[in-house]
């Protein structure tokens, strides 16, 4: 096969996979919220109704496509695949395996490797955010702007405390490449811990699931949608597929923080203290390393249903106070010492 | 010429041509936004992926987001652009600033025939590392006055927010 084989099957296992992750990421958010609560959740589609998914959008698509009159339709039909498409590209640089012998030929596990890494996935997020401002925008209907408005005012206050810890990760690791810093990550921390970047950097760590958290648009921090007080934000006007691609868009957001959440703090694929390429054959290492990823990925997408199910949502002064407040120079302190401490152990 | 390039600069000059055309302000500014993505690309061609990235994550990313805020909080959908610039000599002075810009371009495009001679590319070119200490080391000075006109910016919007209350 030749490379930009590879490089095709690789884009498209991706696409896919994240599709997958998406789909079944809806039945395990409605199944668990309901056992929080109690309650059963959808459970008559299928065994466990783990084809709800299926049916939900078999739904969405035959409904009837509304456009709002007094909408601007080009930019309204524009705003959901703007919002959903960076959420998937953001893939592209994760690394969700090792690498795989397959015919005699070494292929990473990741659809690029490119040096600029999560700087990429940076862009990315600030990019998805105009999906919501153009739908919201475009509307013309007031719980659609104050939503598009909360979106842009909530993003721009936490990318800041996002990069400021990201870049204590970069300090830490002197490369922007997500490959690289999980390779760097093998081993063990003071002889006991497994050498993640959580212990050298819990501080850092918190700071970026809280902004991982407003960047995604989570309970507690989704104020642009906000049932309670602008009936569901920024999509108020959406029906059908439409709302299907926004609503299927925060999954793949979903999927791709936690993914960069586990490369970045959690060590990849590679399991603690454990080698496994040492053991097994480069087709079941390739195999185990991306199970490994998977796991550890499906972990930190329950944490967000976990967290959403759990902790009830702040109030918009609440958001801007603890971004501003708190995180921002929470992260400048984290950033000065990490700065100092690698300086004097260079 | 590679159509790559001529894609993306296409691109760029329509979607700016559209920014200052357009009746609506967030269409315009989207207009703005496509520019900016279109440069990204042409950056990422010349193998500068870091300066790409930063031109949408700095430019599209924050910039252009706290514009389209500001738009969202004054104007609604329904309400089109008016050509509200009534001062003349605000306008005189708008055509002198375009006219010496363009001229300035037109300067800049001399140097253009020593760029068609193609060159290897230095060794690591467009890491970011190598950015980094072409920042510390050669031009130190431009960035370090670069980071005190933003402080001075700075100074200025806090005191400009808190005139009130003295």
């Amino acid at each position: 096969m030749a490379d930009w084989q590879i490089d095709l099957i690789k884009v498209v296992f991706i696409w896919v996979w994240a599709l997958l992750i998406a789909v079944v990421m809806t039945w395990v958010e409605r199944r668990a919220s309901a056992m929080m609560q109690d309650r059963l959740g959808p459970n008559r589609a299928g065994p466990f109704g783990l084809f709800q998914p299926l049916a939900d959008g078999i739904k969405l698509f035959t409904k009837e496509d509304i456009i709002p009159e007094k909408a601007r339709k080009i930019l309204f039909v524009l705003g959901p695949p703007l919002f959903a498409l960076p959420a998937f590209s953001a893939y592209a640089v994760v690394p969700f395996g090792d690498k795989i012998v397959l015919g005699g030929k070494e292929i990473i596990l990741q659809v690029s490797d490119v040096n600029i890494g999560f700087l990429y996935v940076l862009a990315l997020g600030a990019i998805g955010v105009y999906g919501m401002v153009i739908g919201g925008w475009a509307s013309n209907s007031k719980y659609s702007i104050l939503g598009g408005l909360r979106a842009t005012a909530q993003l721009i206050s936490y990318e800041v405390p996002m990069g400021l810890a990201l870049l204590t990760i970069v300090l830490l690791y002197g490369t922007f490449s997500l490959r690289e810093m999980v390779l760097l990550q093998q081993g063990t921390f003071l002889g006991f811990l497994p050498n993640w970047g959580i212990f050298k950097q819990p501080l850092g760590f918190i700071i970026f699931l809280v902004a991982a958290y407003a960047e995604a648009n989570r309970v507690p921090f989704d104020l642009p949608e906000c049932e309670s007080e602008l009936v569901t934000g920024y999509h108020t006007e959406y029906g059908s597929m439409r709302l299907g691609l926004y609503l299927f868009g925060e999954y793949v957001n979903l999927g791709t923080l936690a993914a960069i959440t586990v490369s970045l703090f959690f060590g990849g694929w590679a399991l603690p203290y454990v080698d496994m390429s040492k053991f097994l054959g480069p087709v079941a290492y390739g195999i185990a390393s991306f199970t490994v990823f998977f796991l550890k990925q499906a972990f930190f997408l329950f944490l967000f249903v976990w967290v959403r199910w759990t902790v009830p949502r702040f109030r918009y002064d609440q958001l801007m106070g603890l971004g501003w407040k708190a995180l921002i120079p929470l992260g400048l302190v984290n950033l000065f010492v990490t700065a100092l401490l690698v300086q004097l152990t260079i | 010429m590679d159509l790559y390039f001529i894609v993306f600069a296409i691109m760029a000059v329509g979607a700016a041509l559209f920014t200052i055309t357009a009746r609506d302000a967030l269409p315009s500014a989207l207009g703005l936004l496509t520019v900016f993505i279109a440069l990204a690309a042409l950056y990422l061609h010349l193998h500068a992926p870091l300066i790409a990235i930063f031109q949408v994550s700095i430019y599209a990313g924050a910039i252009l987001v706290l514009v389209v805020f500001v738009i969202m909080l004054l104007i609604t959908p329904d309400e089109e652009l008016e050509n509200v610039q009534k001062n003349m000599s605000y306008r005189i002075l708008g055509a002198f600033l375009g006219a010496y810009l363009i001229a300035l371009l037109a300067v800049g495009t001399k140097g253009v025939q020593d760029l068609v001679k193609s060159q290897a590319l230095p060794e690591g070119f467009g890491h970011p590392s190598l950015i980094g200490s072409m920042f510390f080391k050669e031009y130190l000075l431009h960035f370090e006055v670069a980071s005190v006109l933003l402080l001075v910016a700075l100074v200025a919007a806090i005191y400009l927010a808190k005139k009130k209350n003295i």
